[in-house]
């Protein structure tokens, strides 16, 4: 009892360890972008100004203090929530990306469910019949997803299921204009709409978020069904499933051993999966002028401003690296080994 | 010849087992056809095509017809010249931006795999950070703040590289350093530098060469994606991510040749890019 306590205590500490580091790792990096490759100088002084107002500006943020005191300022600042202000909104960096926040999770919470739903099934069934037509089938769709560029997956999806055949609204924005967003609960108007119990809302709001979240979902979810596949044909083949077939346990059991021992990687993928989908919509964004934080940073860079979307980019990484932890512990409660792993 | 020896079959160069693994006719098929891409590309200027940067403003959004099967996109430019120049542009892009990567990364990786130590253990962490970095954002970023070229991008590119080039040398390089020829060059009275960079380094260009294709199609969907959204191959320059860009607006209209026809182009090019890895990878695990 105590041992496991002794273990899960280490495994914690060395998790969120690494975990900090990383978080370290990503804010020098941001730093380096904001600080020495940017020059937040022209950030404040606007249009019209002479050499004096560059040099008390410079003093005044700091920019002539030695290096290590800027950044341990610049850590100070992330710490406190203050990610700079934005040269286009006029807000600050973090109460805009708290606004748009809930349309990328809702995006890619969607996208996430819905590459799940078919990859891990689709991987399972692969694995069973390796020659089968449904793996040969998992396969073409796994590659096809890969090597589809999402932008233009969405535009090809825009112009068949709307402007040809009108099965959908067109790309602009999470609900129509006419409706209106919901009363914010959660922010999230596939939920909100139902709280609000519109139908008309609710369907609108749903409709809007079909396609963008089947383009994320193609081209996410492959190595999911990939990982799921090749995870669970290790397992069968491995030697207790060959024991327990060889005892003559019934086959739907066996079935449900090898399931379990898959998952453990399958979980970690779908969280890396999860993770990377924050600000792998950006680009998706765009193509369905969703309002979330990738089409934030898109804005943000048309106006050359780059504080914004390094605010976006410690809160995705740092989403990133938190849903890896997750993983790790969630990982950690099923299987006892990982606990000791480094 | 002692009795009961048999005669050892010559190795298969890498060609040979190239040509012969998973299929033949597949292999052939999709080697086949990447160089007919590049071989498109390289002879562009040469085939019989429009100019693909002279815009006209009476020929906008024209349907594909016989004179330009194609169509033409928002500038009056053909569509289809456009598509086979761009080779030229995203293929070039992609090859320098991976090559790059690998100058940098494959010694780091070589060094801190031989070393190992703190080098290794610090280089080990930088990547894992990488593994979640939000790599189309930082690129906006550091395009945003130093300057929107195409010099920035291939730099940009090539920094994501590095870490997956490091990585996979330091895997390959650490069961080497007990090898026999790496033992006897150390043995035999050479430096620890010119063990890593004479006899080390070379033994891990397999792996490296299988995983290069890939690199090139994950970079190519890169500068295609950043160039879609206005970032490092501005227009006129032929390239796919800009090409779909310009004619995305129209394609709610239902002018759909002057985007579709170059995604086409960079989603046969990643395919076949993505396929041709995997052959390589299973002969590299097939040799092992």
């Amino acid at each position: 009892m105590l041992d496991s306590m002794r273990e899960w205590g280490f495994f914690l500490l060395r998790r969120f360890g690494f975990f900090l580091i990383a978080l370290f790792g990503v804010s020098v990096i941001t730093f380096t972008v904001t600080h020495k490759i940017g020059n937040p100088v022209y950030l404040l002084v606007g249009t019209r100004y002479n050499q004096e107002m560059l040099d008390n500006i410079r003093r005044e943020i700091g920019l002539d203090r030695p290096l290590h005191e800027q950044y341990l300022r610049y850590a100070g600042n992330l710490l406190q929530g203050n990610l700079g202000i934005s040269r286009f909104s006029y807000n600050p960096v973090l109460e805009d990306i708290g606004r748009r926040l809930p349309a990328t999770l809702e995006l890619s919470s969607w996208a996430l469910a819905m590459g799940v739903l078919w990859a891990v099934p689709a991987g399972i069934l692969a694995a069973l019949r390796p020659q089968g037509r449904m793996a040969r089938l998992a396969d073409l769709a796994a590659r096809t997803g890969v090597s589809m560029p999402g932008f233009w997956l969405g535009l090809l999806l825009i112009f068949v299921f709307f402007a040809e055949l009108h099965w959908f609204p067109a790309p602009l924005g999470r609900i129509a204009r006419s409706i209106g967003p919901p009363q914010y609960v959660t922010g999230w108007y596939s939920i909100d709409t139902l709280l609000a119990g519109d139908r008309e809302a609710f369907f609108s709001s749903v409709s809007h978020l079909i396609l963008p979240a089947l383009t994320l979902a193609i081209t996410t979810s492959p190595s999911t069904l990939q990982i799921t596949r090749k995870r669970m044909q290790e397992v069968l083949q491995s030697d207790y499933i060959r024991s327990a077939r060889a005892f003559g346990l019934p086959g739907n059991k066996v079935y449900r051993y090898a399931l379990r021992n898959t998952l453990g990687p399958v979980i970690t993928m779908i969280a890396m999966t999860y993770g990377y989908l924050l600000s792998g919509t950006v680009l998706v964004e765009v193509v369905f002028t969703w309002p979330g934080l990738g089409l934030y940073a898109v804005d943000a860079m048309n106006h050359s401003d780059y504080e914004p979307i390094m605010g976006v980019v410690l809160l995705s990484s740092g989403f990133y690296l938190l849903v890896y932890l997750a993983s790790d512990i969630f990982n950690a409660l099923f299987d006892p080994r990982v606990r000791t792993e480094l | 010849m002692l009795a009961g020896e048999q005669a050892i079959p010559e190795r298969p160069s890498l060609l040979q087992r190239m040509m012969r693994a998973n299929g033949p006719l597949r292999v052939r098929l999709n080697i086949g056809l990447l160089l007919l891409i590049v071989l498109l590309g390289l002879l562009a200027p040469l085939l019989p095509l429009h100019d693909p940067v002279r815009p006209n403003p009476l020929n906008r959004f024209k349907a594909p017809s016989l004179e330009h099967p194609f169509g033409t996109d928002g500038n009056g430019m053909d569509v289809l010249s456009r598509t086979i120049h761009a080779i030229r542009t995203d293929f070039a892009l992609a090859i320098s931006s991976v090559a790059l990567g690998i100058v940098v990364g494959a010694p780091l990786g070589a060094l801190s795999g031989y070393f190992g130590g703190r080098l290794d253990s610090v280089i080990t962490r930088i990547t894992e950070v990488f593994q979640g970095f939000p790599q189309i954002l930082f690129g906006m970023a550091v395009l945003a703040a130093a300057g929107n070229t195409m010099v920035n991008l291939v730099l940009i590119l090539a920094f994501y590289n590095v870490p997956v080039y490091s990585k996979m040398v330091r895997s390959v390089t650490l069961p080497l350093r007990e090898a026999d020829f790496v033992q006897a060059a150390r043995v035999a009275g050479n430096s620890p530098l010119s063990v890593v960079f004479r006899h080390v380094l070379p033994n891990t260009l397999v792996p490296v060469f299988s995983q290069l294709p890939l690199s090139c199609a994950y970079a190519a969907q890169m500068i295609a994606g950043l160039s879609f959204i206005g970032l490092g191959v501005a227009i006129p320059t032929p390239e796919w991510g800009s090409m779909i860009q310009l004619g995305a607006n129209q394609l709610v209209f239902g002018k759909w040749w002057a985007s579709i026809f170059p995604g086409l182009a960079l989603f046969i090019s990643v395919w076949l890019l993505n396929n041709v890895s995997d052959l390589f990878g299973s002969l590299v695990v097939r040799r092992g």
